[in-house]
């Protein structure tokens, strides 16, 4: 079954137009996985994935439209499938369908359960096909499958799925769907996605079946080489580009802030990056030690290994720049990652990761800060992270989940302000329609707006963040996850830090008050409203370098005030919105 | 009955001419003139009048095709553009969806951050709030704040104002009110409401259309006018139709009220031009396949229905539109697509192109990249001396010297390196068709596919065969296609509602009343159109999802009330749409009915193009031989190839492949194995033998 790297070359054509077939396969998943789901969380927030993975766990090709931190851990999935599949003798056959969630094998964390068909090309295991998605509910100790900052290990975390056929040979394991149905909360959406999975995995397995036909085994499975190489010289260029050296950097989460406990704090996340020649150590060590009994703990396969590919990729071989770079096996080859055993990013078996979310999208922006010391026309200052909440609650005896992504933002960039309240990093998602939300759901968004007088000033300043405010219509609950509260995003250049998050809830009978980062299932009445308040993106360079007439762009946009257009910017701007040009000189010296 | 159909494309103003009494048409091209494509047109009009002996007085109807609308927003050149919108939201249009347009980049823009349609300065907020599920006042408007926010917008200069409310398009009542506010205060301003122009949820999507109706809004309604008053300075009396983007088109005084439904109006002129084409051959499943110089159109029609674009799959310039679009997949292909090896070394084709300036290498502009066209240049397929019936020549030696040096950086040899240029950017192409058959559940094998446009007819029957597809279409004047579509219009409005209403717990009489409140709409808009009501079409639908899922299926709905049976069908329809698009039915599941529609179709006039009756035979339709390169059961070969001239060719008389068939707009490639024959109603027929 081994390919072997001196196999007859296939030609440029071909090769070439077999990149595009399986690109389109890809795609093809992962468009009816996002119109066919249930859950908002799939087809609004797009928080799900669909690739192809040859035999030897080795991405072939993803989906377009999914979000990297679902569609990047696919291969993964694979890999993690066919070790427990191989530690228990199993061996797949057509028409099986396999569930795998587990974080210790692969898996992005549980929430996030894959669905990998196994592709047979006359009789032969030939590939896989798999999505993956974030669904609502996992059967945890509280409803929903975020803000389930209070489990204690692997088990509170919900079901765990290793590698479980749920179609045997063509046949549906009922039992297995049973157990589903029984287990978890709002099941009828939850397995119609599951559904939707399987639907989009099994229509991947079939094109590629029918482009193996076309082409042959041999040429196919030359030209998946070819591709995966044309991907790795890729990357390959893009890092002997860079002067060998090691370049670090540190940054800070949050963990607990209303923790007693030290140790769960206020915790680094330590990059090390080194360049030799075309390939790159990424070396984790100094990041904090694993917390035993708290999920912020994250997977290295899935999560870690993720967050630092994708920032490596988005920075040396940025689209806007490079242009559609195939995403597959090649790319991740010259990156080696270097993590001790024991520590947040590489967590030991039951330390629980379910809330690995916003910790993985920190170490993105430590791996960024990295390499802006070698690479600095190519980052933006330090990115806002993000935060999300379920909303929750029971109506005649059923479930209401509704998981809400918020928006950080970016930090300023060579030549070009931050992006306003954006997804960032690994995270990619979509908001939900206001129209939409109070349509379906006892819930009011009662304000969505940029925030406005805080952010990071530069030259180029960072990215606005946004306030969102959300009301309850009937009594419920709430969990959230979020981070960023304590460490504001870094500034770089000379520019200025950015704004850090924030979370309050007021309550109607008035006790309610800022909340931290991290906050467990808690009850919440009708009348009660949460005021989310996103961070502000990092400036990039001397915020006396910006142009006078930008600062008075966004004084008169009233993003920033007259006083803050004096204090950090030092321009002075009249009444009547004109450039004090004399007053300004002065003041900048 | 005298019409004109007039299509401004980027480098030429297409025009046909047909009167469907005497059963006449006649073609003809003008440069477009880019800074006012009006003048353009009016020269145009005048050409054609005079050369076939037309009196403009006697024209009845004008149908035109223009790409002002988009050129506005692509351009981002539209008016200084305000905005009053809902207390507390004052930032939709900013944050839009929150999710960035690529993955894997820092450097990226943003369309609706970088290019505002309108700048925070210019948007106002007043206190009004309306709730779900009908539209309650939760917090009546502030129309002392309106008021304020209107004059401020005038003193800062604002041409124009959108009015986008939050659930408006369930309760209209505080938009309209506001909007006579704004028009009491700054009678001059073009203003609109979004639940006027797209009255559908989701209000990122619906905010952007209403702000883009505005934004273009001014420019728009200033080119109609003077087009109008041109027009009838000149002695024509004719009504003024402008094509929409969904296949009919709208009076001038419409479209100056809503542009934003016009932008797609060329292409979509193109597909009605395919399908009119395939007609003539008793052809109803077709693919159409525009391509021209930097990129491909395709569409889909089935027994004449278009194939219309989801609302939530319409882009325009990187934004959102909530608009009735035929759903035309555009894709970076064409004949000037630029061959490269990647940083990768990977051989690429497109989407870069040369464009018409410098064009490529064959043009002997001093393009220095290979492209499309020189690959069809080097294998013989596009003729020196024959391109564009003469009008330019090919410098062949340019197209061969960039193809060489392409092909020694791949040790390939020249033939083999073009030839490669188009397998791949005929995958590319086969790739797009695929997406929208293939993908939807429609089997490319039951289709035919009608190629125009400058390149199509030279790569539609390579593309054909990739795809299955049995035969290919070409019509009588595949250069101005967009041109003769127009011809075959209808007047074509649409009316939607949004609704959430649940299976098992439908108000059926609430789906009866407003299905006649929309028909009565467009009924009025008909009758100051001027049009009979007998002339006038009506048809009903429905966005149906599953309860959860948020994507929409289009189901038709059948007259009369909708009672139980009706329902019934309803749903039923939709669960056969959804096997058929996903393969996949969620059985016994809710269903929710998202919106209604309606469509109402005003019948034209329309032109039947004469048939031919033309004897003769092959040997005069025979220019010349060629040495051609085609594929031959896997290799390479140079193949001794006839090249034809088209308007000689005997009817009903098929020719084998290979041939080459050269036209004024066009040159048709028949490659071995094909066999072509052209038809008593203009088209050639090709049989792909796929």
């Amino acid at each position: 079954m081994n390919i072997q790297k001196n196999a007859p070359a296939v030609d440029h054509v071909t090769a070439s137009v077999i990149q595009g077939a399986l690109e389109n396969i890809a795609i093809e998943m992962g468009y009816k996985l996002m119109r066919m789901s249930y859950s908002s969380i799939i087809r609004e927030s797009e928080d799900f994935g669909a690739g192809l993975v040859d035999t030897q766990g080795r991405g072939l090709a993803e989906s377009a439209q999914s979000t990297p931190l679902q569609s990047g851990p696919i291969p993964g999935y694979v890999r993690g499938m066919q070790k427990i599949l191989a530690q228990r003798g199993e061996t797949l056959k057509p028409g099986d369908v396999i569930m795998h969630n587990d974080a210790y094998s692969g898996a992005s964390h549980g929430p996030d359960v894959g669905f990998i068909v196994p592709v047979f090309y006359r009789d032969e295991l030939i590939a896989f096909s798999a999505t993956t998605a974030h669904h609502l509910d996992i059967g945890a100790l509280t409803p929903g499958s975020c803000g389930i900052v209070d489990a204690i290990d692997a088990y509170a975390e919900g079901l765990q799925f290793k590698a479980i056929h749920v179609y045997s040979e063509g046949e549906k394991v009922i039992p297995v769907w049973h157990i589903l149905r029984d287990n978890i909360r709002v099941s009828d959406l939850v397995v119609g996605d599951m559904e939707a999975q399987i639907a989009a995995a099994r229509i991947g397995s079939e094109r590629l079946v029918e482009l193996i036909d076309r082409y042959g085994k041999t040429v196919f499975q030359a030209a998946c080489e070819n591709v995966m190489d044309h991907s790795e010289r890729l990357m390959r260029q893009a890092i002997a580009a860079l002067p060998d050296g090691t370049y670090a950097a540190t940054t800070y989460i949050d963990g607990y802030l209303d923790d007693p406990n030290p140790a769960n704090r206020e915790l680094p996340l330590a990059v090390a990056i080194t360049v030799e020649g075309d390939e790159m150590v990424v070396d984790l060590t100094g990041t904090a030690p694993q917390i035993p009994d708290k999920p912020i703990n994250m997977p290295l396969h899935g999560t870690v290994d993720i967050a630092i590919w994708l920032t490596v990729r988005s920075v040396l071989l940025d689209t806007d720049v490079h242009g559609h770079i195939p995403v597959n096996d090649g790319l991740v080859r010259p990156i080696k990652i270097v993590a001790p055993e024991g520590c947040l990013a590489n967590p030991i078996f039951p330390a629980p990761t379910i809330a690995r979310f916003c910790p993985g999208n920190q170490l993105a922006d430590t791996v960024m800060k990295a390499l802006a010391g070698v690479a600095p026309s190519q980052v933006s200052a330090g990115i806002g992270n993000l935060r999300v909440i379920a909303f929750t609650g029971l109506q005649n005896s059923e479930h209401w989940v509704h998981m809400e992504i918020f928006e950080g933002s970016y930090g300023g960039r060579d030549g070009k302000d931050g992006m306003d309240a954006v997804d960032t990093l690994y995270a990619n998602t979509r908001n939900n329609p206001i129209e939409d939300i109070e349509s379906h759901l006892p819930l009011r968004v009662d304000r969505y707006e940029l925030r406005e007088d805080v952010c990071g000033a530069g030259q180029w300043r960072g990215g606005l963040g946004s306030v969102r405010e959300f009301v309850y219509l009937d009594d419920g609950g709430a969990s959230i996850e979020g981070e960023g509260h304590k460490f504001p995003p870094w500034g770089f250049r000379g520019g200025n830090d950015g704004g850090s998050a924030g979370l309050r809830l007021d309550r109607t009978d008035g006790k309610g008050g800022e909340l931290p980062s991290k906050l467990p299932y808690t009850p919440v009445q009708a009348g009660d409203r949460f005021v989310c308040v996103g961070p502000a993106g990092g400036g990039y360079g001397d915020p006396l370098l910006r142009d006078p007439e930008q600062v008075l762009a966004d004084v008169t946009d009233g993003l920033i005030s007259i006083d803050t257009a004096a204090n950090d910017y030092g321009v002075v701007i009249t009444d009547d919105l004109a450039v004090d040009d004399a007053a300004t000189a002065q003041r900048r010296g | 009955m005298k019409l004109i159909g007039v299509d401004v494309g980027g480098t030429f103003t297409d025009l046909m001419y047909g009167d469907t009494d005497s059963q006449t048409v006649a073609i003809h091209k003008v440069p477009t003139t880019p800074d006012d494509p009006s003048r353009g047109v009016i020269q145009g009009m005048l050409e054609i009048c005079a050369r076939f002996d037309v009196d403009r007085g006697d024209v009845d109807h004008v149908l035109h095709g223009t790409t002002i609308a988009t050129n506005a927003v692509l351009e981002y050149k539209g008016a200084t553009t305000g905005m009053v919108t809902t207390e507390g939201y004052r930032d939709i249009l900013h944050i839009g969806r929150h999710q960035r347009p690529q993955h894997y980049s820092i450097m990226q823009d943003i369309p609706w951050q970088d290019r505002p349609l309108v700048q925070r300065r210019h948007r106002k907020v007043v206190a009004e709030r309306l709730a779900p599920p009908d539209g309650a006042i939760l917090t009546p408007l502030d129309e002392d704040a309106v008021r304020t926010a209107a004059r401020e917008l005038r003193e800062a200069g604002v041409e124009a104002i959108a009015v986008c409310f939050l659930f408006s398009y369930i309760n209209p009542a505080h938009e309209d009110r506001a909007a006579e506010i704004i028009r009491e205060e700054y009678p001059e301003c073009f203003v609109t409401t979004s639940s006027a122009v797209s009255p559908q949820f989701r209000e990122f999507e619906r905010f952007t259309t209403a702000a883009m109706n505005a934004f273009i809004g001014p420019r728009v309604r200033t080119y109609v006018k003077d087009l109008e008053g041109a027009l009838s300075e000149n002695g024509f009396k004719a009504d003024l139709h402008v094509m929409g983007s969904n296949g009919g088109v709208a009076t001038g005084a419409m479209v100056s009220d809503r542009p934003v439904l016009t932008l797609l109006s060329g292409p979509a002129a193109g597909v009605l031009g395919g399908a009119m084409s395939g007609e003539r051959s008793d052809r109803n499943r077709l693919i159409t396949f525009d391509v021209g110089g930097t990129s491909a159109d395709i569409g889909l029609v089935v027994d004449g229905q278009f194939a219309e674009a989801t609302a939530r799959d319409t882009w325009i310039g990187g934004y959102p539109v909530m608009a009735p679009m035929i759903d035309i997949h555009t894709i970076g292909a064409g004949g000037g697509s630029i061959a490269h090896l990647d940083a990768g070394q990977a051989f690429r084709v497109g989407p870069q192109s040369a464009g018409a300036e410098p064009g490529p290498a064959a043009y002997g502009r001093g393009g220095a990249l290979p492209t499309v066209t020189d690959a069809n240049v080097v294998l013989g397929r596009l003729q020196p001396g024959n391109f564009l019936g003469g009008e330019m020549t090919l410098d062949a030696a340019a197209a061969q010297k960039i193809m060489a040096e392409f092909a020694e950086q791949m040790g390939m040899t020249v033939e083999a390196a073009a030839d490669g240029v188009l397998t791949i950017i005929n995958a590319n192409m086969a790739n797009a068709i695929r997406s929208r058959t293939v993908q939807k559940g429609h089997d490319p094998r039951e289709f035919s596919l009608v190629a125009f446009g400058g390149a199509g007819p030279l790569h539609g029957v390579d593309v054909a065969r990739d795809l299955g597809i049995p035969e290919v279409i070409i019509p009588p004047y595949p250069g101005i296609t967009s041109a003769a579509g127009l011809l075959t219009t209808d007047l074509k409005y649409d009316a939607i509602r949004t609704e959430f209403q649940v299976s098992g717990n439908v108000d059926g009489e609430r789906l009866s009343r407003d299905f006649d409140t929309m028909r009565d709409g467009l009924a009025a808009q008909f009758k100051t159109d001027g049009l009979d009501e007998g002339a006038v079409a009506y048809q009903r639908s429905g966005d149906l999802r599953y309860v959860g899922q948020g994507y929409e299926l289009r189901v038709p709905v059948a007259d009369g009330p909708v009672d139980a049976a009706c329902l019934a069908d309803i749903f039923k329809a939709f669960e056969a749409i959804h096997t058929t698009e996903y393969g996949h039915v969620f059985e016994d599941n809710p269903i929710e009915i998202v919106n209604i529609r309606v469509t109402g179709v005003g019948q034209m006039p329309k032109i039947e193009l004469p048939t031919q009756s033309q004897g003769g035979n092959l040997k005069d339709a025979l220019l010349d031989e060629a040495q051609c390169h085609f594929r031959q059961d896997g290799d390479l070969q140079a193949m001794a190839t006839p090249l034809y001239q088209r308007d000689k060719l005997p009817i009903d008389q098929p020719l084998e492949g290979p041939a080459i068939i050269l036209q004024k707009d066009t040159t048709t490639v028949i490659p071995p194995g094909a066999r072509a024959t052209a038809q008593a109603g203009g088209n050639l027929l090709i049989e792909t033998g796929a």
